[in-house]
């Protein structure tokens, strides 16, 4: 988290929110109202906070799939809230990775076509070998069998769907990378596991994992809780609550 | 790769895809179906008969008249005396005549009665004379000449005998038989009413009605008419006539002296009480329409004449409201079948708002999404259209022979033309247009709202 924006440059920020307001259509009162929230570049940022708090709708915000009603979002650097839903599709498909709480996978797609669709679309300039290469490392990576491939989204464990979700998220090599509770359906020995994996395929990229369990905290070396977000008039006002959580 | 996720996503939706796909395929099938009988029996009506320029009969209408004698389809026409024939053929302005005999079977196939002018003057397509595929023209009073079709159908070869049976229908219980005919040709495939006929010589004929023999019905010809016509023949009478004379009564030697005699025997000679119909080819074509006025006005000799072509016109006319309106009912099947696919992708859309809100996430444009729909759409129609082709061209295999003896259809190829063509062209652009609903819809659907289903 970054305590102190004033020696940073925008070229270092990998998230800087300000005066951001969002509400729904259908209610006036806003569900996101930040006025300041900086996240450096390679950070990995852990949010956490109860359900209904705006966790969800936040990744929402920053991945693009909803528009502010006021303030702005720069991403790596640019204003991501400015842009053209053309150019917003298109910088995500670049350089944001989304794993989704539901994974997401297209079922009827076999996991290699599910994952090709997220280089076809983000316009990867890879080689079909280089990509099916890129493919295969990504998968021993997340320590799945390469005869996963051809298996259909649907057809595969909890387990598998979130490591396959997080491979098509990583096949971009994205900068940021946005992961919404993906570790709610397993056990503690399974999201230690997880968890350890996430870490070291996305060790590259700035990380912000969404969760409302606060023992997840563990695993992140900055931890913010939404409310407090909500509340604060600037990430000055933001504390790290680590310690507390360990405690 | 969106042809591979559109492709992928019709197999999970299979059911509803399968049956769009066969009210589709069904719907063009008929259109197509429609369109190939139309543009067929025009074609295979104008095929039939070329460079005959009056035909002439008793009075009844001009359609009766060109349907019996040119598509043996209907009854023929009351005949008309051989003087009104001869005087027809005194006109100066004409070049050759065919006179035709019809209202006799064989096996449910026309018999008509003719002479070897026909096989030197009638022209089939643009302007092909008739070729024989085995044997020759008459060679003798009972020889009979038979059609591709018939030949391939009944297994004739040249020296059969046929036995012909008296009117019309496939079943008679007047049969010639003791006035069999001997197959002295078979003639090449024409694609027209020629493949299903079998052509005796009118002396054969009359000689079969009459009961009589072969010789009491020879008369010696006309010295006026033919100088001009076809009269390569006929310094041989005398011979042929005293030829025939030798053989009046031995009948048992008869099928030999009708395969020995092929030099001989001048079929043009006879001279028949009456004939069903004359065809006649004239010296200057212009000259059609007044020897037409001239037939049709003479009170002494109730004639009619017509012209194929304009017959054929009004044929067309007759039948250009009735295509319209098949072609239109058929048309409204297809859009309704589109319709129908447009709201199977609309129905399936709600289930679908997930699966789009992902492909948005990962990159896909609105643009793009749309794109996706409708690819989905073009596949389904494409499978339709290839599905129909294949599927009428085997139809129209099945059911030609029966078209053709029926009603006198002949199915040739291309089985598909342009107006083929222009409709497939035609049911993909509405394919195109019916779909955008359905793209639109994907179009417009919001990220957030198909990933958290507000």
């Amino acid at each position: 988290m970054v305590a102190n924006t004033s020696s940073n440059t925008l070229s270092e920020l990998a998230v800087d929110i300000r005066h951001l307001r969002f509400a729904y259509t259908n209610s006036d009162a806003p569900v996101i109202s930040i006025d300041k929230w900086q996240v450096r570049r390679g950070e990995h940022v852990f949010l956490f906070g109860p359900s209904g708090s705006g966790k969800s709708t936040l990744l929402n915000l920053l991945s693009g799939t909803l528009t502010t009603s006021s303030g702005i979002i720069s991403l790596l650097g640019e204003s991501f809230s400015t842009l053209s839903n053309r150019q917003r599709d298109r910088f995500r498909a670049q350089h944001i990775g989304v794993v989704f709480q539901q994974f997401n996978l297209i079922p009827y797609l076999s996991v290699e076509q599910n994952i090709r669709a997220a280089a076809y679309f983000a316009h990867s300039k890879l080689r079909n070998d280089a990509l099916s290469k890129k493919m295969e490392d990504l998968l021993k990576r997340l320590q799945l069998p390469s005869n996963v491939l051809n298996a259909k989204a649907d057809a595969l464990s909890i387990g598998q769907q979130q490591r396959v979700a997080i491979a098509r998220a990583l096949i971009n090599s994205p900068q940021l990378l946005i992961v919404d509770e993906p570790t709610s359906a397993l056990d503690v020995n399974a999201r230690d596991s997880f968890m350890a994996l996430l870490k070291s395929v996305a060790k590259e990229s700035t990380l912000i994992f969404v969760s409302h369990d606060p023992a997840m905290a563990n695993y992140f070396d900055t931890q913010i809780d939404i409310q407090t977000l909500h509340a604060s008039k600037s990430t000055d006002a933001l504390h790290e609550i680590k310690e507390g959580i360990s405690c | 790769m969106l042809g591979t996720i559109a492709l992928e996503s019709l197999k999970r939706r299979r059911h509803t895809a399968i049956l769009t796909l066969v009210s589709i395929t069904i719907s063009i099938c008929l259109l197509l179906s429609v369109d190939i009988i139309r543009t067929q029996v025009k074609s295979s009506f104008t095929r039939t008969v070329s460079g005959v320029d009056l035909i002439v009969g008793a009075p009844s209408g001009q359609l009766n008249l060109l349907l019996s004698s040119v598509f043996n389809i209907g009854t023929p026409t009351k005949g008309i005396a051989w003087d009104s024939v001869e005087s027809l053929s005194s006109n100066k302005q004409v070049s050759w005549f065919i006179p035709l005999s019809l209202g006799d079977t064989h096996k449910g196939f026309r018999v008509v009665g003719t002479t070897n002018r026909f096989f030197t003057h009638f022209k089939y397509g643009n302007m092909q004379p008739l070729r024989f595929a085995h044997g020759n023209v008459f060679n003798a009073q009972r020889s009979a000449v038979i059609g591709a079709d018939i030949a391939s159908s009944l297994g004739y070869s040249v020296g059969d005998n046929i036995v012909i049976s008296h009117g019309l229908g496939n079943v008679s219980f007047n049969n010639h038989d003791t006035h069999p005919f001997i197959v002295s040709g078979v003639l090449e495939k024409t694609g027209t009413p020629v493949d299903k006929a079998v052509y005796v010589t009118l002396e054969g004929l009359e000689g079969a009605h009459s009961n009589h023999t072969s010789s009491s019905t020879l008369k010696k010809p006309a010295p006026t008419h033919s100088h001009d016509m076809d009269n390569e023949h006929e310094h041989e009478y005398e011979h042929e006539h005293e030829h025939e004379h030798e053989h009046e009564h031995e009948h048992e030697h008869e099928h030999d002296n009708a395969n020995n005699s092929k030099s001989d025997y001048n079929s043009d000679t006879f001279e028949p009480q009456q004939v069903s119909v004359v065809m006649i080819g004239l010296k200057h074509r212009v000259t059609a329409l007044q020897l037409q006025y001239q037939v049709n006005q003479n009170k002494d000799t109730p004639l009619m004449a017509i012209l194929p072509g304009m017959a054929l016109a009004e044929l067309w006319q007759i039948m250009g409201n009735i295509e319209a309106l098949l072609l239109a009912l058929s048309a409204l099947i297809v859009i309704c079948a589109l319709i129908g696919l447009a709201t199977m992708q609309l129905a399936t859309m709600r289930e679908r708002y997930q699966e789009i809100a992902v492909l948005r996430t990962i990159g896909a444009g609105p643009l793009t999404l749309l794109l996706l729909i409708q690819i989905e759409a073009m596949l389904i129609t494409t499978a339709g259209i290839v599905l129909s082709l294949l599927l009428v061209a085997g139809l129209m295999g099945i059911i030609g022979p029966w078209l053709s003896s029926e009603y006198g259809l002949f199915i040739s190829s291309p089985l598909f033309g342009q107006s083929s063509v222009f409709i497939i062209g035609l049911v993909l652009t509405s394919t195109y247009l019916v779909s955008l609903f359905p793209a639109l819809a994907a179009y417009k659907r919001g990220l957030h709202a198909g990933l958290n289903g507000r």
